[in-house]
């Protein structure tokens, strides 16, 4: 059997002296989404940065496709894994074509083959290449911006792809063509995706797994159906903010 | 206008030089000053722990004025010394904060997340700066060479006074005239020299920019055309280096003076001499000397003796010139005879405040308490200057005397400004602006006999100059030098002119 994408093996990280993951025990199987959950502060986004060594843990290790993050060459290792964020860190001097050539072009593949894919993948996240290759960042919407980000983290192919809080800027309605989109193209393309999130409802319906992440450990790992049924009151106070804030808005005058 | 056109027409090879030296000074300095300034500021973008010390001291040397500037640099090894080094020195110090800011500021500048995600993306650091930071951060750091850039052109003028030439040559001619027209003939195509390189770096900022990609043509014509304009022009600055060197300091008899020591030289002999007339004082001139920036200028032998040597002033002019003679000498350094006028200082009324109060001396100034005095900086600050004369003369004035500039104080003392002035004896001013010289009735001042200097080894290696200058001595009395400073100041002739007149009439040349 394939080793898991990623593993992660009683990893500790600090960051500016504070300790913000302890012996956290991980591991996303091939072709999987995993999402990451949790408050504010509770190391979703260092657990995901170890991955692509934005960030080396203190203690502990990671293993991507079972081969340590620290044996593997940085550059080769970022550039087999892709990477969304939150409004998407497109380069706002180069146009969506050429952001979404990043990577095939620093691994000098034909300029034919780099045009192809950016139809390709434009088409694949729901832009019409004719009419979004030549547009300048700031001239998309925010919907659009991370539909560009994302073609962008696919372009060169990567079997993994982190996305941190990568729909957390968008309005509901965009959210939820987005959240198709990606439906979509995991349904074509079977990545492993470790997905960072603070909204149960998009992990639930995104994700095959979910950690749940409490003060730098994880307390919960499980499918979204067994998480949803959990005791933990940590875990269910998460589920909590999600029912209160959509009863909060319509609220009726005493 | 029509004199500013017509000096123009007459200059015209003369302003091409000055504007091509102008170009160089400026392009040169913004140049090296962008090769350390972009450097610096990529480390101390990286590093923020360096950013404050590199900054602060780049601002520290912001605040120096640029004339101090020159004066400190001048008896450095290497860097130092008169002309345009110097002044590629100081005006590079200049140009390195507007660029080591804006690179620092456009680094920064560049969104954390897009850094983020370019790393993550597997860019090298190399190519993070290349492909993100460096094309981010590029119209900040366009932005700061435009800065660097004017503000180089307006200083480059400065840099006349240490002879490195340039259009600020006829900025200080004019101001030494009080000519306008002169002065504009340096300051107007400098202000336009400012505004073609700032509408230049302003297109090539454009080309930089992927979203004007289409206009690029024009932009790379508009660049093209510039630099080569700006290249025929320099080409033209270049010129090959003189026999002889002659100085001045940057006044108007100075200036007579140092074209008279020029033109006893070229028509006596057959060496080619070149001029760095208007040196910014009488350090500056001596220092000059000392370092071989220049080899010959006419100093004061009561000016050697108090200005440069430290000693008490005396009034005995044979003794001065000897004790003159041996100090120089122990530095190498050649006191030639006197030319035999006594420029000492004058103390200067409005000619109609005579009439009025019937004033003949210095004595009688003690009396009006209300007048306002103005001096020059070096006259308030020499032993043998104001200290002197009011403790001499026993003056106090109601406010503290004003600190002016020796080519304004004149055109001061006319306009009422001030009441009462130390000048030159032999201005031409004095006539022209209708000003009363006070008789020193209780002899205060010391002799200031004008007598060339030169490097003794300059002197040797070409006899038939230092024997053209010997032939001077004596040959210029006061009346002389008065009169081709009125020629000058007040006629607005060239002094090339007024001094080849004046030695066809005195003969031997």
């Amino acid at each position: 059997m394939s080793p898991p994408a990623v593993q992660f093996a009683e990893v500790s990280a600090s960051r500016g002296g504070r300790t913000v993951l302890r012996q956290v025990s991980l591991s996303v199987a091939a072709g999987q989404t995993v999402a990451l959950v949790g408050r504010s502060g509770s190391g979703k986004t260092t657990l995901l940065r170890l991955v692509n060594r934005l960030l080396d843990p203190d203690s502990g290790d990671v293993l991507v496709d079972g081969l340590s993050t620290r044996a593997w060459n940085p550059v080769d290792l970022r550039r087999r894994t892709g990477y969304v964020i939150q409004d998407a860190g497109l380069f706002p001097h180069v146009t969506v074509a050429g952001n979404i050539a990043t990577v095939p072009r620093l691994l000098e593949w034909p300029s034919a083959r780099i045009e192809a894919r950016v139809d390709e993948l434009l088409t694949l996240v729901g832009l019409d290449p004719a009419v979004f290759r030549g547009r300048w960042p700031d001239q998309l919407s925010g919907g659009q911006r991370q539909r560009a980000g994302l073609a962008r983290a696919l372009a060169a192919d990567p079997p993994l792809l982190l996305m941190d809080e990568p729909f957390g800027a968008l309005d509901p309605i965009t959210k939820g063509e987005l959240h198709a989109e990606f439906q979509r193209v995991q349904r074509t393309l079977h990545r492993s995706v470790i997905l960072v999130t603070h909204d149960m409802a998009e992990a639930c319906l995104l994700a095959d797994q979910i950690a749940v992440l409490h003060d730098g450990e994880v307390i919960a790992c499980d499918t979204p159906a067994n998480v949803v049924a959990a005791n933990d009151v940590r875990v269910t106070s998460l589920f909590g903010e999600l029912r209160l804030q959509p009863e909060a808005t319509p609220r009726v005058n005493p | 206008m029509n004199e500013l056109l017509t000096f123009i027409a007459s200059h015209r090879a003369e302003m091409a030089t000055r504007l091509g030296e102008h170009v160089v000074l400026v392009a040169a300095s913004t140049a090296i000053a962008a090769a350390m300034g972009i450097p610096l500021g990529l480390i101390a973008a990286r590093r923020p722990a360096l950013a404050r010390p590199i900054v602060a001291v780049a601002n520290l040397a912001q605040t120096i004025p640029s004339l101090a500037l020159f004066g400190f640099l001048i008896p450095l090894p290497y860097i130092g010394g008169i002309g345009t080094r110097t002044a590629l020195v100081a005006l590079t110090v200049y140009a390195v904060l507007p660029i080591l800011r804006a690179t620092i500021t456009g680094l920064q500048g560049v969104p954390p997340a897009v850094v983020e995600c370019a790393v993550a993306m597997g860019l090298t650091p190399r190519q993070v700066l290349r492909q993100v930071e460096w094309p981010l951060a590029l119209p900040s750091i366009v932005s700061g060479l435009r800065v660097a850039v004017v503000i180089g052109v307006g200083t480059a003028t400065i840099a006349s006074a240490i002879g490195a030439g340039g259009l600020g040559d006829y900025i200080f001619r004019g101001l030494a005239m009080i000519d306008a027209t002169v002065i504009l003939a340096g300051a107007l195509p400098a202000a336009l020299l400012a505004l073609t390189a700032d509408a230049a770096l302003a297109a090539a900022g454009q080309l930089a920019d992927p979203r004007r990609r289409s206009r690029r043509p024009v932009a790379v014509l508009a660049v093209v055309a510039i630099l080569a304009v700006m290249t025929a022009v320099s080409g033209r600055a270049s010129a090959g280096r003189a026999d002889l060197v002659v100085g001045s300091k940057n006044f108007t008899e100075q200036v007579v003076l140092g074209e008279l020591l020029a033109q006893a030289i070229e028509r006596r002999t057959g060496l080619t001499v070149e001029r760095r007339l208007n040196l910014g004082g009488t350090a500056i001139a001596h220092e000059a000397l000392l370092s071989g920036g220049i080899d010959v200028y006419v100093e004061y032998t009561g000016t050697s003796l108090t200005a440069i040597f430290k000693q008490p002033p005396s009034a005995d002019s044979e003794q001065v010139f000897a004790t003159v003679r041996d100090r120089y000498a122990a530095h190498g350094l050649t006191l030639l005879p006197r030319l035999g006028f006594n420029n000492t200082f004058a103390i200067l009324v409005r000619g109609d405040d005579v009439r009025r109060l019937g004033m003949k001396s210095i004595s009688e100034v003690a009396a009006q308490a209300t007048w306002k005095a103005g001096f020059g900086y070096e006259f308030l600050e020499r032993p043998d200057g104001f200290k002197g004369l009011s403790a001499a003369y026993g003056l106090s004035f109601a406010q503290a005397p004003r600190v002016m500039d020796l080519n304004l104080i004149y055109r001061a003392l006319a306009a009422g400004e001030i009441d009462v002035t130390a000048g030159d004896a032999t201005s031409g001013l004095i006539g022209a602006l209708g000003l009363a010289v006070l008789d020193d009735d209780r002899h205060y001042f010391p002799v200031y006999d004008a007598a060339p200097v030169a490097r003794a080894s300059v002197m040797l290696q070409y006899p038939a100059a230092a024997l053209a200058i010997r032939s001077l001595a004596g040959r210029v009395s006061a009346a002389d030098m008065q009169q081709m400073n009125f020629a000058v100041d007040s006629e607005k002739q060239e002094p090339a002119t007024v001094v080849r007149a004046f030695l066809d009439k005195i003969g031997g040349f």
